[in-house]
């Protein structure tokens, strides 16, 4: 079921639960009542549109975003991507951390094996951190200063000329080796570990794991599905107004 | 090959396309897919942005396709599959890896899917067993303890590319994909000692 603007906020919830850590980034709190998805948007000053088209990526993986991609700036899509790496980075993976050091801690686990786990944890960690770092020195920054050079009449013609040397399929990146570490945590636990007493943390900790993984999927979504067309978009734009001028010269 | 499932279905009626979606799910395959209703020219500009595993296609929708694009230097050139109905010439058919044929019941459609599925390596209705051979007991441990493919092949007097089956096979019975992980596997079961792997 696709969500809507006139569905009641309240009934968006009850449909996906899943959705709450996305609504965060919004700024969304709880306590809709019974307003509406479009006057719960309106409140926080959202993009009705973009809200909706994340949200059901998010809902529905076989959901494929086209409407509204034009209207959507990349900066708004952007700052989104940024809360979500904020809610990886600050939030779920220390979280994620701290429940694994919790049962390295255990004594039913032997020494190396506990090591073992903490490194495998650690050098994931620090792989993700190394892609995201990527994204948010590099690729981001890109796609801000393109959309502030056309949306600015006066650009100069070298500034439209040093921006056209890149491009966004360039900075594509596989994200393979990450998602695939993430793939063999969960299986190391659930399949491998030797059997910890404390399984109610084991829980916990793989919860958190298959929840982080459909957020890090749908991230990998967006970028591929939104992101990249709008600025696959923006920089035909520029070679088209780097043309008129050198036309017109 | 290891990664999720990715589907390009280029197909003009909506009703076939949402069949085939149900028919995918029912297969019990998580995967990620994108759709086309309208003829295209450019499936290599597709097929370089997706890097699908899989492309199912009415043959309708690329008129001037004389042959598909195929890359044999590439990893991934993906499994073609021809969304057809009776009728349609043997020309036409043998552009394709495997047919679909639109017009069979139930029974073929699935079992064609089945095929591919198996095919692709992400089928869970096999019944092979996930324990490993010998074979795949030896190179396991020698991945785990951070030899390369080529290493792997000099030692065991074998070709790089049977290494590489063999090590695909690992990682469907085990489910780990990553070096990393084989060596947490191979260190909790005992195959390796901890030790062995300092300095490497």
């Amino acid at each position: 079921m696709r969500i809507n603007k006139d569905m009641k906020m309240a009934e968006v919830i009850h449909l996906n639960h899943h959705l709450l850590p996305i609504l965060n980034r919004f700024d969304i709190h709880l306590g809709f009542g019974e307003r509406s998805v479009e006057t719960v948007c309106l409140d926080h000053a959202l993009n009705i549109d973009f809200f909706l088209e994340i949200v059901n990526t998010f809902h529905d993986p076989s959901y494929f975003p086209v409407r509204h991609l034009q209207s959507f700036k990349a900066s708004m899509l952007i700052d989104y991507l940024q809360k979500t790496h904020a809610y990886y980075l600050d939030l779920k993976i220390p979280e994620i951390g701290q429940n694994i050091r919790q049962i390295t801690q255990e004594e039913s686990l032997q020494n190396s094996h506990k090591k073992l786990l903490e490194d495998f944890f650690d050098s994931y960690q620090h792989e993700l951190t190394t892609h995201i770092n990527k994204e948010e020195q590099r690729v981001y920054p890109y796609v801000i200063s393109l959309e502030n050079i056309l949306d600015n009449p006066a650009s100069t013609v070298e500034e439209l000329h040093e921006i056209s040397k890149y491009s966004i399929l360039e900075y594509e990146e596989d994200h393979g080796d990450v998602e695939a570490k993430l793939f063999d945590l969960k299986n190391i636990i659930i399949k491998y570990l030797p059997t910890s007493k404390n399984n109610k943390l084991l829980n916990v900790i793989l919860h958190d794991i298959f929840e982080l993984e459909r957020d890090l999927n749908n991230h990998g979504h967006i970028e591929d599905l939104i992101l990249v067309p709008i600025v696959e978009n923006m920089e035909k734009a520029l070679r088209k107004r780097l043309n008129k001028l050198s036309s017109n010269a | 090959m290891l990664n999720r499932l990715c589907i390009l279905l280029i197909e003009p009626s909506f009703l076939i396309r949402e069949g085939l979606k149900t028919m995918l799910s029912n297969l019990g395959n998580p995967y990620r897919l994108e759709e086309i209703d309208t003829p295209l020219d450019d499936l290599e500009k597709h097929i370089n942005r997706l890097h699908p595993t899989l492309i199912m296609i009415n043959p309708l929708l690329i008129p001037t396709m004389i042959t598909l694009p195929r890359d044999p230097e590439s990893d991934f050139n993906p499994i073609y599959i021809g969304l057809i109905s009776n009728g349609v010439s043997t020309q036409t058919k043998s552009k394709f890896d495997n047919l679909l044929n639109l017009d069979g019941d139930r029974h073929e459609l699935f079992k064609t899917m089945e095929k591919v599925m198996q095919q692709l390596g992400t089928s869970q209705t096999e019944t092979d067993n996930y324990t490993l051979s010998e074979r795949e007991l030896s190179i396991l441990k020698l991945v785990a303890l951070g030899n390369t493919n080529n290493e792997i092949a000099d030692r065991l007097f074998i070709s790089t590319h049977t290494v590489m089956t063999h090590r695909k096979n690992i990682t469907r019975k085990l489910g780990i994909k990553t070096v990393s992980g084989l060596t947490v596997y191979a260190i909790l079961n005992q195959h390796i000692k901890m030790e062995e792997i300092q300095g490497s």
